[in-house]
């Protein structure tokens, strides 16, 4: 359990995880009074029995019997409010946490993010950030609540006999260190293993669901459905080997809560015979019997030891498995703002016109070695309408994400004559634009879908620019602005999803708009219209345009034409 | 809620096991108790007669034995109910992807994708706790709980009496309750699967989001959706919650009657301390496993939730998969050979290889769902010739692609060289590339020699069947650059390696090694008809011209080339060109 192998990145996850003292503490204080009052119903209720059967005058038990029945009635209702607070709270520091946790994505993405398997990402964002709730719910409290007790119990039973407190005392410890570490030595590589396993076997399950169709088609589904029961097969056997330590566990608590009993009954009947504990000159009957079954009643809320010690490895794993997709730092090649205000500066366009210019710009993706673009020199006014093309691989997608500053450059890239690097991010992005290659359409609506580039639109500004990028009647025969895209856009076809993109980055209205292979997945004869729409659109607003594209554009609509030379 | 749902012992044969083996040890930790607290009862009351240690060490010893044997069986019980979850998530995985490779890819196109691959691994995890922590708790109550009751009624009627008034309520309050929270527990399962797929949303549309400068907002989105979570998972946990409260006081408060009402009558004398103290160690023990199901009723009910969708998986007959295509009469088998048409082809082929005549389409109609998508099309696709399919967006080009892989049901007459083809699924006549690359993690090799392992090479369909499977698993190179090479990617190396989704290529490459893929089983197999989605949508003119190039090579060996595309180089390059009309729907 030592904190040593987790990496600074991965205790800030942990600290993420943990509610604040203010939640946390109501759960912990009601916890530990219902598990102290559990041990002490059993205590009172054999004392009561053996007190009784010495046949004294029942004046003598009147406050037994009202210990019995309260215990009874507060235990269950502290334990009520015990597992509602701590849930709740736990619940409150989930939002907590997944926010610190997209924080730390939200300035690496999407270039800092592209090596990550898409079905891998997903269950480390649903299921590690869930596991991560565990840490106060199945760790934290746990221990505090069963250590607290048994410390209180094991002072008892030494007041009483002092042996028996001591052999408490012992099993005690015995219980949770073999415990934890017998069952930890067998199952923490197989836990260790399971983690990874599920991504993997995510990974393998999403992609054969996500290319049912090529699988299908080209007679290669029934292998990737036995290489996924071969992980399948792996992930079985690492869950049935560390089945075998959860119950290890499980049977040394048990062994070693009847070893207390055992040792309180060896070394409580001779000192009932021979001397006296601490509390009174001679022990008597019922004492002893609450000596012995006391460690029963202890080790009920001890189990929760073990499985703590167990829910810490998972959440461990966790961290660190979160740490580790989203680095804390980004990667040099992802760009970070000047924190600086002496440094930073602001571009003040305020609708001036913006003239952006490169200098041998070169760019590099995470990871890579070699550049993905290099000595780029290019100057785009407003008015401008310049078509980029290139062979494949010559880095024109990396330029455009280049530009609006998903990758950082090396050489020069100014705006108004100012050095980008200085301006923050999000300036740049609000006068740079980019119709991505492969558009995003989120999980909503036609109109959700546009909304998102300027919100304050009307539905006659959204009719109108579906209008211009030709998808006004598809959008009526589908009922309207309502329709669902579905999930990235499943409903939509490869020309109409393209078609949307390019009406949201139309409507955000940006100075300078750079259009990533907008043709791709449109036939032909609409791909005209679109480059026509689309430049006909800067001519208006005295924007600049750069259209990247690989199919061929009439003379009469641009005014430059730059290509990227292929490069090894 | 149902404590146990037939389909999962009929779906998973280890679930079956588990309940045998399960029951069989709840009934063995059931004696072991009764003797434990018997012994334990029996050296106290010898203890308090004031009798020696010496005396009382065989108990000791006794008790000691019966301690250890508890321990096994606690150790084999969660060993048996660990593997028994593993095992039947395992069955169950393999069952509904099964079922998903049988009801196909049109079906699952149907559905998100991510919330299928969530059900079938996150969604599925629910059953552990299921496993290992209901279904033991619920065997020990229906085996420990009425045993231990008759041997506590046998020693104090009035305590099994008391016993016997308050269980009853247990399972009733568990109903009340479990009511209560059943149509909020579907609720939370559901918030759940929304939530899994909108932080993917999110996550996965980023670059767009910080486009338009909207990555913070989303900050307050995500907010919002947890805090919606927490508020409804907290409205189910409070009356979840509820429910193990109500349990624990009764069980808690009956042992305190039990306690009470033995304390006053040992007073008068009218009972054994023995007895007394048997009877209040094992009254706690009767209700511990009724407890225990209470307290993991909401896992249970997780668990359940989650079979509950692979069950709707599992059993949804709703669509024919089955492509149904009229048989012509006198060609129920492919032809062996094809005299005519088979001129400059090395051997006679066993499958159709090229040569083997024209595609012809008669009166093909395609419907999805309830619309007529293709109505009676008419078409013939000549061998050696390269056809370009044409026809505005919507137009149902897709569908038909997707008809004629066997995706989706068509009905009418699909002839192969004068035989009906496409009954069934089994495309083993048919190459093709789709719009979207779909390329996989691995090599570009692995990519575009996919499937190579299970299809048969061309050699052992011209000379025996029955060739080693080794000689058909392996992936021939210069095939492979060929393949490549054809498809105008002779620039993109076979050795390089893929991420998910075929990062690491740009669009246009990944386009063009999917086009090699299709090029590559077409010439390994010997598939006579190729065809290809909107191969060239992302290549600039010299790609398009070399993969043209590779197409009409592919042709020129007396196959059929079918490009669905737009392009002009494209349709000037067509022997053919078939427009396909609009339905005009009334």
């Amino acid at each position: 359990m030592s904190d040593l192998t987790l990496d600074r990145s991965a205790r800030d996850v942990l600290r993420l995880a943990q509610p604040r003292p203010r939640w946390f503490a109501p759960g912990l204080a009601a916890g530990t009074t219902s598990a102290v009052m559990a041990v002490a119903l059993l205590a009172c209720s054999a004392w009561l029995i053996t007190r009784a059967a010495e046949m004294p005058s029942l004046a003598f038990l009147g406050m037994a019997v009202v210990g019995v029945r309260a215990f009874a009635i507060f235990r269950s209702v502290f334990r009520y409010v015990e597992r509602l607070t701590s849930h709740d709270a736990a619940f409150r520091q989930l939002a907590e946490l997944r926010l610190g946790i997209f924080r730390r994505i939200v300035p690496v993405a999407p270039a800092g993010l592209a090596t990550t398997g898409r079905g891998d990402l997903l269950t480390r964002l649903v299921r590690d950030v869930d596991d991560l709730q565990d840490l106060p719910l199945r760790v934290v409290q746990p221990l505090l609540v069963a250590g607290i007790t048994a410390s209180l119990s094991v002072v008892g039973i030494w007041l009483i006999v002092p042996a028996a407190g001591l052999t408490l005392l012992v099993c005690l410890l015995l219980a949770g260190v073999l415990g934890t570490l017998f069952s930890g030595s067998l199952a923490a590589r197989a836990e260790r293993e399971l983690a990874p396993l599920r991504g993997a076997l995510a990974d393998e399950v999403l992609e054969i669901v996500e290319n049912l169709d090529v699988l299908t088609a080209f007679d290669a589904l029934q292998p990737r459905l036995e290489e996924l029961a071969r992980i399948d097969e792996r992930l079985r056997r690492a869950t049935l080997r560390r089945s075998v330590g959860v119950g290890v566990q499980s049977a040394v608590v048990s062994l070693f809560a009847g070893a207390a009993t055992l040792g309180a009954l060896y070394f409580g009947i001779p000192e009932l015979t021979g001397g006296g504990g601490l509390l009174s000159p001679e022990l008597l009957g019922p004492t002893l019997v609450v000596a012995v079954l006391v460690p029963m009643a202890v080790f009920e809320v001890f189990g929760m030891v073990p499985l703590a010690a167990g829910a810490w490895r998972q959440v461990r794993v966790s961290a660190m498995r979160v740490a580790d997709v989203v680095p804390a730092a980004p990667p040099a090649e992802i760009p970070v703002d000047v924190v600086d205000p002496q440094v930073l500066v602001s571009l003040n366009q305020a609708d001036a016109p913006v003239v952006l210019e490169l200098t041998d710009l070169g760019a590099r993706w995470p990871g890579q070695r070699d550049p993905g673009v290099a000595g780029v020199t290019l100057r785009l006014a407003p008015g401008d309408r310049v078509h980029l093309a290139g062979p494949s691989g010559a880095g024109k997608t990396t330029l455009a994400q280049t530009l609006v500053r998903f990758l950082d450059y090396t050489g020069s890239y100014r705006l108004n004559g100012v050095e980008v690097r200085l301006l923050a991010q999000s300036e740049v992005r609000q006068v740079v634009g980019l119709c991505e290659q492969r558009p995003w359409l989120f999980d909503d609506s036609i109109r959700q879908n546009l909304l998102f580039a300027r919100d304050t639109a009307t539905d006659t500004e959204l009719n109108v620019v579906l209008t211009r990028v030709g998808l006004a009647d598809w959008a009526a025969r589908r009922g309207g602005l309502d329709a669902r895209v579905g999930e990235r856009g499943a409903l939509v076809s490869g020309g109409q999803a393209q078609r949307i993109a390019l009406a949201r980055a139309l409507l955000a209205d940006f100075p300078v708009l750079i259009v990533d292979e907008p043709t791709a997945n449109v036939d032909s004869a609409g791909a005209d219209a679109l480059v026509r729409d689309i430049l006909t659109a800067a001519a208006d607003a005295h924007r600049a345009v750069l259209l990247i594209s690989h199919t061929p554009v009439p003379d009469e609509l641009v005014t430059a034409r730059v290509t990227l030379p292929a490069h090894a | 809620m149902r404590p146990l749902d037939s389909r999962l012992l009929r779906y998973a044969s280890a679930a079956r096991r588990f309940l045998l083996i399960g029951a069989l040890l709840g009934f063995a930790q059931t004696l072991v108790i009764i003797a434990f607290a018997w012994l334990l009862t029996r050296a106290i009351t010898l203890t308090v007669a004031g009798e020696s240690l010496g005396a009382i060490v065989p108990t000791l010893a006794a008790l000691a034995g019966v301690i250890v044997l508890r321990s096994a069986l606690i150790w084999l019980l969660e060993l048996a109910a660990n593997r028994g979850a593993a095992q039947v998530k395992s069955q169950l995985r393999a069952r509904v992807m099964a079922k998903l490779a049988e009801r196909g890819p049109d079906w699952v196109a149907t559905r998100q994708s991510a919330r299928l691959a969530t059900v079938v691994t996150t969604g599925l995890d629910a059953l552990d706790n299921y496993f290992a922590r209901y279904l033991p708790q619920l065997l020990l109550t229906m085996i420990a709980t009425p045993i231990l009751i008759a041997v506590i009624l046998w020693q104090d009627l009035a305590s099994g009496i008391t016993v016997i008034i308050v269980i009853p309520l247990i399972p009733i309050f568990m109903i009340l309750i479990g009511r209560a929270t059943q149509s909020v527990q579907q609720e939370q399962w559901q918030a759940l699967q929304r939530l899994s797929t909108g932080f993917l949303d999110v996550v996965g549309g980023l670059g767009t989001l910080k486009i338009y400068g909207r990555e913070k907002r989303q900050f307050d989105r995500i907010r919002s959706i947890t805090e919606e979570y927490r508020t409804r998972t907290m409205k189910v946990l409070r009356v979840s919650f509820l429910s193990g409260f109500v349990l624990e006081l009764a069980a808690s408060l009956s042992v305190a009657l039990i306690a009470v009402s033995i304390g006053l009558r040992l007073i008068d004398g009218a009972l054994l301390l023995g007895v007394g103290l048997f009877v209040l160690l094992l009254a706690p023990e009767a209700f511990l496993p009724l407890r225990q199901v209470g307290a993991q009723f909401h896992s249970a009910a997780d668990g359940l939730a989650a079979a509950e969708e692979l069950f709707a998986i599992l059993d949804d007959e709703s669509v024919a998969t089955a492509p149904t295509i009229a048989a012509v009469p006198g060609h129920s088998a492919l032809p062996t050979a094809d005299a005519a048409a088979t001129a400059g082809a090395p051997a006679p082929a066993a499958l159709p290889g090229p040569g083997s005549g024209a595609l012809r389409l008669a009166g093909v109609s395609v419907r999805r769902g309830d619309t007529v998508v293709i109505d009676q099309l008419h078409a013939e696709f000549a061998s050696g010739e390269l056809t370009a399919l044409r026809g505005v967006s919507g137009v149902g080009k897709s569908t038909l692609v997707a008809a004629l892989l066997g995706f989706v049901p068509l009905t009418g007459e699909l002839t192969l060289g004068g035989a009906a083809v496409g009954a069934g699924a089994a495309r083993p006549w048919l190459a093709w590339a789709g719009q979207r690359p779909g390329l996989f993690r691995g090599t570009v090799a692995d990519n575009v020699a996919l499937g190579a392992a299970s299809a048969v090479p061309k050699a052992a369909a011209s000379t025996s069947a029955a060739l080693p499977s080794a000689a058909l698993t392996s992936a021939d190179p210069a095939v492979i650059a060929q393949a490549l090479n054809w498809a105008g990617a002779a620039e993109v190396s076979p050795a390089t390696v893929l991420g998910v989704n075929g990062e690491g290529l740009s669009g246009g490459q990944a386009q063009r090694v999917a086009a090699a893929r299709a090029i590559y089983r077409a010439l390994v197999t010997d598939c006579h008809v190729v065809i290809l989605d909107e191969p060239s949508s992302a290549l600039d003119a010299d790609a398009e011209a070399g993969l043209l190039d590779g197409l009409r090579q592919l042709a020129d060996q007396g196959r059929v080339v079918i490009v669905v595309s737009h392009r002009p180089a494209v349709v000037a390059a067509a022997d053919h060109v078939i427009e396909l009309q609009e339905l005009i729907h009334v």
